[in-house]
């Protein structure tokens, strides 16, 4: 089916329209606030449902108009549309659809309630704008602002220190990147001078026929030394880390849980982080060996890490947070090995999963506060250690949540069991043709991901199977099943979770629509891993839950899980990545504006202060000689000419005789004056 | 023959007694007949003088000159004098010193 430019002219509303009710919301009456945003997002989502079955693997859509000139050179603005971003432009606008309905129950009553749905609208209009744009310069507005409303989201519940704290820290964090992306930018058009991503990165674009000689990079237009491609790829790669949480910029992420429930699922896990990934599948011809490379390792660290720091968290969302930057390791470490296709399959079905767990675990948390304060407790009601049993109550809860952790883990029939042996395979295939350090890559990805079957299976077994805890058992027996638009929602993406949607053989990713519509290159190796790596990582995995369910099921092996020991306490203090920030960066910086605080105090004021002393003295004296010699130079003369005034005045007596007097006088004296001196 | 300067002294202390009285008297009619002495002085002096021009008889013209004058002058004096008077019930000089400010 061709597609004719007025039908493509519907991407202008998915976009406009959340924009729309984001503006609507705040310009208008704040009534029925919830319609209004679900309407707009339904919409736009079904026209991204259209427009993606119209272009999906069948043609590229690229249309531009002249934006801004400075100088002489014109700058453009323009969509293009190709299967990634249709791609993404379903997911987004598909799961903020699910978050609108599910927040219009978990966000009821909230006194800010019309905010929460305006800035819903400002993060998907620059979401879908983002994934839209055709130029570096667009993306990079669209980043911004999707971090903005990110920001503005994680600080909803503004009163609350710990969430101004962590919005906060958020914006700074993604700062470092943004950095890095601006700089990448200007690399970018000062070799090409452009930042159009067609003419940049399509298929002998300007990326491509640009070359490496003589340690010069030189493309059509000009050179410069061949450091700075792989300075570029990294400070674009710097801009993902952030977005996308990696190591060592990952630390916001989990703070970032301080937003409401339903924001961390859509932002914090489905998209907004899965924003890096996109911007690295987008401009993938820039990064030379070296920094996939690069890439490798920090995605290879990020998901050890984040997997050993989640297997000792006690809070619910912590756990997934730290989950999701696990994940975003993943792809990370993907894109780096090339495994292109295979990221951006996990990045699709990690969305969905990854919702579904953030969604489930807010109907959890949404229960528990909800019967805490009605029963009047006290204890944290994200705390998983407080939670247990709530199979029985929250059945259907447990069964979605039951699915996405299996597809967390990986485990057949479910959508992660395709995407995350992708990618598992492909590492094992990359490393057999490495040499060194990189050969330990896969093991590592291995380690990570038997250590997510650990903790998610933790996760479960203590929310839903333990025994629940002493202080909190009223509340468990009071909680049930969350309102039916919830479930719903979480029933959807239960679905989206399993093979079903993405492949007809739920055993193998190669015949997936949505991975074969980013293979580039044909896969000839049906090798020996190909059957190998999913035996290995199920049974790892089998074996973990199976050990997770006696430990914290039954209860068995106490000592391992009660928190003594160096690699719990690294695990729990997560790294000491915060501490190791506020001692280097944060402690430095406050000893630097202690030390200006100082300067300034003593050195600028007591010359501050010391002029004033001086320029005081100076108008003292002036006001002393003004008053004395000016005043009085003044004053005097006026005196005299009054006195003076006076004296003559004596003489218009108004008498005719005394004036012929003094008429006599004066001629008498004219008269001695000439005749006699 | 009686020498110049007599009539020169004469004509001085006429002078003297007219600017005296314009200056020192109470009465306005006191003063305009001040101011005829010393019209006459000059008159005198006229006259005097007119004996080194005794063929043109210059000096003589000037005096009746001079005297007419004076009549009109005096007319006009006392025409002043009266409304004066009209004005402020009062022809002292002193009395009348609304010539100051």
């Amino acid at each position: 089916m061709p597609v004719s430019d007025i039908q493509i002219f519907l991407v202008l509303p998915v976009v406009v329209l959340p924009l729309i009710s984001f503006l609507f919301i705040f310009a208008g009456k704040k009534l029925n606030t919830e319609n209004l945003a679900l309407f707009h997002i339904s919409v736009s989502f079904l026209l991204s449902l259209y427009l993606f079955s119209a272009i999906w693997d069948k043609q590229t859509f690229h249309i531009q108009w002249s934006w801004f000139s400075v100088g002489g050179t014109e700058f453009k603005a323009g969509i293009l549309l190709n299967n990634l971003s249709v791609l993404m432009m379903v997911l987004v606008s598909g799961i903020a659809t699910l978050v609108h309905v599910y927040s219009r129950v978990y966000m009821k009553g909230d006194p800010n309630i019309h905010k929460y749905w305006a800035y819903l609208g400002l993060f998907c209009f620059s979401m879908l704008s983002l994934v839209i744009s055709d130029s570096l310069l667009l993306i990079y507005l669209f980043w911004e602002l999707v971090g903005f409303s990110s920001y503005l989201l994680i600080g909803f519940w503004y009163t609350r220190d710990s969430a101004a704290r962590a919005s906060k820290k958020a914006f700074i964090m993604n700062r470092i990147g943004d950095l890095g992306f601006l700089t990448g930018i200007m690399i970018i058009y000062q070799q090409f001078h452009t930042l159009d991503l067609t003419l940049l990165f399509a298929e002998n674009g300007f990326m491509q026929t640009s070359f490496i000689q003589n340690a010069m990079w030189v493309s059509d237009t000009s050179g410069m030394p061949e450091i700075w491609l792989t300075i570029a790829g990294a400070v674009f790669f710097l801009g993902a880390m952030a977005k996308s949480a990696q190591f060592p910029l990952h630390t916001w992420l989990p703070d970032a849980m301080e937003g409401p429930t339903s924001v961390s699922s859509l932002i914090h896990a489905a998209t907004m982080v899965a924003a890096g990934v996109f911007l690295i599948a987008r401009i993938y011809p820039v990064f030379n060996p070296q920094v996939l490379n690069m890439m490798v390792i920090t995605g290879t660290i990020t998901a050890f890490m984040a997997a050993t720091i989640a297997l000792t968290q006690n809070d619910i969302k912590r756990i997934l947070a730290y989950s999701t930057i696990s994940q975003l390791g993943f792809m990370i470490m993907a894109l780096g090995i090339g495994a292109y296709s295979e990221s951006i399959f996990h990045l699709s079905t990690h969305a969905f999963f990854k919702c579904l767990l953030f969604l489930a675990a807010g109907a959890v948390i949404h229960e528990m506060h909800h019967h805490r304060d009605k029963l009047g407790l006290d204890f944290d009601f994200q705390d998983i250690r407080r939670m247990g049993g709530l199979r029985k109550r929250m059945p259907l809860a447990c069964i979605s949540m039951c699915i996405a952790s299996a597809a967390l883990i990986g485990l057949p029939l479910t959508s992660g069991f395709l995407s995350k042996d992708a990618m598992l395979i492909k590492t094992f295939e990359w490393a057999s043709e490495q040499v060194g350090i990189l050969k330990i890559v896969p093991y590592l990805m291995l380690l990570s991901s038997a250590l997510t079957a650990f903790y998610i299976s933790r996760l479960i077994f203590k929310v839903f199977f333990a025994k629940p805890d002493v202080i909190s058992s009223p509340v468990i027996s009071a909680a049930k099943d969350a309102p039916k638009q919830m479930t719903y929602v979480l029933l959807i993406l239960a679905f989206l979770s399993t093979f079903l949607p993405f492949s007809l053989n739920p055993l193998s990713y190669e015949v997936s629509w949505l991975w074969s519509g980013f293979r580039s290159v044909e896969s000839t190796q049906a090798g020996f891993y190909h059957q190998l790596i999913p035996v290995i990582v199920n049974a790892i995995s089998m074996l973990l839950i199976i050990l997770a369910y006696l430990m914290y099921v039954n209860g068995k092996y106490s000592r391992l899980a009660s928190g003594e020991g160096l690699l719990f306490r690294v695990s729990s203090g997560e790294w000491y990545l915060n501490q190791f920030y506020s001692f280097t960066f944060v402690k430095s910086v406050e000893k630097l504006a202690e030390l200006s605080w100082r300067i300034d105090r003593y050195v600028i004021d007591s010359i501050v202060l010391s002029t004033a002393a001086v320029v005081r003295n100076i108008s003292d004296f002036s006001r002393w000689t003004d008053k004395n010699i000016v005043d009085g130079a003044v004053n005097g003369s006026g005196a005299m000419v009054s006195k003076a005034g006076s004296i003559f005045r004596m003489l218009q007596s108004g008498r005719l005789q005394h004036y012929l007097l003094s008429i006599l006088l004066i001629l008498l004296t004219f008269l001695i004056l000439t005749f006699f001196i | 023959m009686i020498p110049l300067s007599h009539f020169l002294f004469i004509s001085a202390c006429l002078f003297c007694i007219g600017l005296y009285a314009v200056l020192t008297k109470r009465n306005a009619i006191q003063v305009l007949i001040g101011i005829e002495f010393m019209i006459n002085a000059a008159v005198l002096n006229f006259v005097a003088f007119g004996r080194f021009d005794a063929n043109g008889g210059g000096g003589q013209m000037f005096a009746l000159f001079a005297i007419v004058l004076a009549a009109a002058g005096v007319a006009v004096a006392l025409a002043i004098i009266l409304n004066v008077y009209k004005h402020f019930k009062t022809i002292d000089p002193v009395k009348t010193d609304t010539l100051k400010d």
